[in-house]
């Protein structure tokens, strides 16, 4: 039997999930068993671009990246009768993706023994501002600064911010625990990698003065 | 603990604000833009989702005829013109047409009877009903990737899906 003190922190997470992604997903997955396909139709939209840089994050190849990405929604299909707390969906996207890109990246290094390739895999987000595509927002100072601060940080950090950037402040907590930071990594508090990059930002003339 | 790590501690500490969002606003819009995610890989997403709810292994379907139909070695789509799927269930056969920018798509089921029709381009599905003779189109139709879906009235639980085919 479930005691009062293990019942309260479940209800208070619910009521801070508010309507996040987890929440999103959550309700689709019902729907899609009640015969309802649209939700998840609209889910795929609105998910699919935090997948796609999770798993690019891990150092997926593009390619490898869309077989991934349409593999995890497959999945889910097919395993949606067996998911016991919907509310868990997104968390468990994120980590099959994020696994299933490991596994991917590491098959690939295997076979062709490239320091090229092995270069390539961790760059995500550490392109030097100058080499971006001429289509890259970097428009003014301030943002030039941002890519810089953001690239210096360390590499579990990169991704922490570069991920939760893309999601609304409920779902925080699922994007960083499913990249296999703590809980509070970011969110109430900003945590040490957002902390160390305002640092940064706030010891930046070309940022702070702007 | 240096003046450095002193700052950080605090700034860690302390609770998101204004500025905070305007950096992940920033963030979200370079990762996108370095990044993006390839075009159509969402309605790719819809396309294999919508086959995989059907249940219809995308039935063994054999091409037939290499008139006027072109594989193009950059997608998995085939250049349609006149094209022939067969199963072991159904033969159906379809011809492209231009018309004003658009397509019309003619097909015809074989064997004869009333089957329901389904063209899926994306998340767009327009449907139809073939007549008694196994004959249906489709017109006004966007150029594109699609696909058929087909359902024989006598035996609806087992859909027949077409290769995707470019029109």
């Amino acid at each position: 039997m479930m005691s009062d003190d293990l019942v309260e922190p479940v209800d208070t997470a619910l009521r801070d999930q508010g309507d996040g992604l987890a929440d999103q997903a959550a309700r689709a997955v019902l729907a899609y068993r009640a015969g309802d396909r649209g939700q998840l139709a609209a889910l795929v939209q609105v998910m699919t671009p935090l997948l796609w840089h999770t798993v690019r994050a891990q150092g997926a190849d593009p390619e490898q990246a869309e077989d991934i990405v349409q593999n995890v929604w497959l999945t889910l299909v097919r395993d949606i009768e067996q998911i016991r707390d919907p509310r868990a969906t997104l968390q468990w996207m994120l980590v099959t993706a994020k696994r299933a890109a490991w596994r991917s990246v590491r098959r690939s290094r295997d076979e062709h023994v490239r320091q090229a390739a092995d270069e390539n895999a961790t760059e995500w987000l550490t392109a030097p501002v100058e080499d971006l595509p001429d289509s890259v927002a970097v428009r003014s100072e301030r943002d030039q600064a941002l890519w810089n601060h953001v690239r210096a940080l360390p590499d579990r950090c990169r991704k922490l911010l570069g991920l939760v950037a893309l999601v609304e402040r409920p779902d925080y907590t699922v994007v960083s625990q499913a990249l296999g930071m703590p809980v509070g990594s970011i969110g109430p508090t900003r945590g040490r990698c957002l902390g160390k990059l305002r640092a940064a930002l706030d010891a930046d003339p070309t940022w702070s003065l702007s | 603990m240096s003046n450095d790590d002193a700052t950080v501690a605090l700034l860690a500490a302390g609770v998101l604000d204004e500025l905070d969002r305007e950096v992940f606003e920033s963030l979200a819009r370079m990762v996108e833009d370095t990044d993006p995610v390839p075009a159509g890989l969402v309605d790719r997403i819809g396309m294999a989702l919508t086959i995989e709810a059907l249940h219809a292994d995308v039935a063994e379907l054999r091409l037939d005829g290499e008139l006027a139909l072109a594989v193009r070695t950059d997608e998995t789509s085939i250049e349609a013109g006149t094209i022939t799927f067969t199963t072991d269930v159904l033969t159906v056969m379809i011809s492209v047409h231009a018309e004003a920018g658009r397509v019309r798509v003619d097909g015809w089921a074989a064997p004869a009877e009333a089957i329901d029709v389904e063209l899926h381009q994306g998340a767009e599905v327009v449907s139809t009903i073939s007549d008694d003779d196994g004959r249906f189109s489709f017109v006004d139709i966007e150029r594109g990737p699609a696909r058929l879906v087909l359902r024989r009235l006598s035996e609806p639980t087992v859909p027949v899906v077409t290769p995707q085919i470019e029109l």
